[in-house]
């Protein structure tokens, strides 16, 4: 009775832009709408600052401030399932061409009177360095990876483009000197929400509220108290001779994909898509009573670098720990524990809800149009029981999300 | 400085099984599935797939603790079918419809191309100029 056998998905596209698309889904139940929407959210890998080395710092922000800060500007990552490796599956020591994207911020305010921005135009790709004390080795196992990538992979979202706000960075004014050193990554946002490539994911159904999913608080009257949402014209509004109908189950789902550019939202759209059928396939694969080994697809279809030496421990073996007397690089150290002048950009850490991945640049953090049943869905990630039902099981048995 | 790493929530560890079937000792036709590094994006869309199908009795998913990263999927049929089998069948009906709707959001992609020419701010508004330094021009995404 659900999506199997007799109905197929509709999809209607009702708006699509570079960086955000609106469309209406037909025909899913709702736990299909949301995995849609949870896997475009988590699971879509992207490259992001993971790593700076702060040089010098006298701007009136911290280390790890600006290290978070940097962190959270989208990075073109075009393809990037196929443009770059996982450093845990990659072949070199610490990092390479291959798994890592340095990035150059250096910048000092010399004029008087002035308050000069440091923006995410700043930041400069150079080729990526060869880590300390291994350093001298050729890194280059002739992977494909390079080849496939755009040409401005890993620049920040819409630098060159006269068009597109830089992001601020932070003020510095005359005297003050922000030169720091960053590796980008390729990630997942179930490590760091900085990863995700949606800036927001707003899902809606039944906007008339005819399920009873939502019970509105009002005055005197529900109805003349909320506004109707703007997808309330694709549907028919109750009748009030009609019986409430409790067998009646989402069918109509309005949804919109914003990114936060580092990704196209036709991208995370189809890798979405993909994604999920990866996850399933790679379950008809586990379920197989002994599977053959390293027959489990890799995210994305791209790269299969499993069982590759090394990938694990990539830590800590380089020259990146301990300030290297060989390089002249003097890390205005923060806090950071033993890990060198290196501030991880993850401070803040889980990327539960909302938080944290309001991008910088675009609206973050914008919910669904107000009004009707499941509003904003800005934090996708809890248990899906939060909220009103949405991609969740409404009912319980002992610890059981049964239908 | 002991912490494991983050990317064992969602990577499968060297040798590591990602599914591991347990047949209900006390329940006719009826078993424990544990899907391991996987969470509730495919766990409560197996559970609903599943209650949809005619040959199965109950579906119901838990994740027993927020930082252990697998689910328990108990699936009880009417003896029919396997619980594995009958997931199985989820599975790849699950993906036909993935499949189906994948054609179909590249045919409305193809259909509506981003209007080319149009320049857009980070909002996806359309700008005539650089004028984002003014600020406030917020799309109305009501
Ligand atoms: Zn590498």
């Amino acid at each position: 009775m659900q999506t199997s056998g007799t109905s197929e998905p509709i999809v209607r596209i009702r708006d699509l832009k570079k960086n955000s698309v609106n469309f209406v889904l037909q025909n899913v139940d709702l736990a299909f709408a949301n995995s849609f929407r949870r896997v475009m959210i988590a699971d879509i890998p992207t490259v992001a600052i993971d790593m700076v080395e702060i040089e010098t710092n006298t701007t009136v922000l911290p280390d790890e401030f600006i290290a978070h800060r940097l962190g959270m500007i989208p990075l073109v990552s075009t393809a990037c399932d196929e443009a770059m490796r996982y450093t845990r599956d990659c072949t070199c020591e610490v990092r390479c061409q291959y798994c890592a994207i340095e990035l150059h911020l250096n910048i000092a305010c010399h004029e008087a009177g002035r308050t000069m921005d440091v923006t995410s135009n700043m930041l400069d790709v150079v080729p990526t360095s060869k880590p300390g004390a291994y350093g001298n080795f050729e890194q280059d196992d002739g992977g494909e990876e390079l080849a496939k990538r755009v040409e401005n992979f890993g620049h920040p979202v819409g630098k060159g483009d006269p068009d597109v706000p830089p992001i601020l960075i932070c003020k510095i004014r005359k005297g003050q000197e922000l030169k720091v050193r960053c590796i980008a990554k390729k990630g997942l946002a179930k490590e760091h929400a900085k990863w995700s490539p949606c800036a927001a994911v707003s899902f809606e159904y039944d906007p008339h509220n005819k399920l009873r999913h939502t019970s509105y608080w009002y005055e005197y009257d529900a109805r003349a108290e909320w506004p109707l949402s703007e997808n309330a014209k694709e549907e028919e509004p109750p009748r009030d001779d009609l019986p409430f109908d409790y067998n009646a189950k989402p069918n109509k789902f309005y949804m919109e994909v914003e990114t936060d550019g580092s990704l196209g939202a036709q991208e995370v759209v189809q890798k979405g898509l993909q994604e999920l059928q990866t996850k399933l396939a790679n379950l008809i694969v586990g379920l197989k009573p002994e599977p053959p080994e390293a027959d489990v697809f890799q995210g994305g279809g791209g790269g299969a670098l499993g069982g590759q030496p090394n990938g694990h421990e990539p830590a800590q073996t380089g020259g990146w720990g301990a300030p290297s007397p060989a390089t002249s690089w003097s890390p205005t150290r923060a806090g950071g524990g033993g890990g060198g002048g290196w501030s991880p950009t993850r401070a803040g850490g889980a990327p539960t809800g909302a938080g944290g991945w309001g991008s910088p640049g675009t609206g973050g953090g914008w919910g669904a149009p107000a009004g009707g049943a499941g509003g904003s869905t800005a934090g996708s990630w809890g248990s899906p029981s939060s909220g009103q039902g949405w991609g969740s099981p409404s009912q319980q048995q002992n610890g059981w999300n049964v239908g | 400085m002991n912490a494991p790493n983050r990317y064992e929530l969602y990577v499968l560890e060297e040798g590591e099984r990602p599914v591991e079937v347990t047949e209900d000792t006390k329940i006719p036709n009826a078993a424990t599935i544990k899907i391991v590094k996987q969470d509730h994006t495919l766990a409560n869309l197996l559970r609903s797939q599943l209650l949809g199908m005619p040959n199965v009795l109950f579906a119901g998913y838990k994740v027993p603790h927020p930082l252990h990263p697998y689910f328990l999927l108990k699936i009880q049929t009417d003896g029919s079918v396997t619980p594995a089998a009958v997931l199985e069948k989820a599975c790849t009906d699950l993906i036909t419809t993935l499949a189906t709707l994948e054609s179909k959001f590249k045919r409305e992609f193809t259909m509506n191309t981003v209007e080319g020419g149009v320049q857009e701010d980070a909002y996806g508004v359309p700008t005539s100029g650089a004028q984002w330094e003014s600020g406030g021009t917020y799309v109305d995404l009501g």
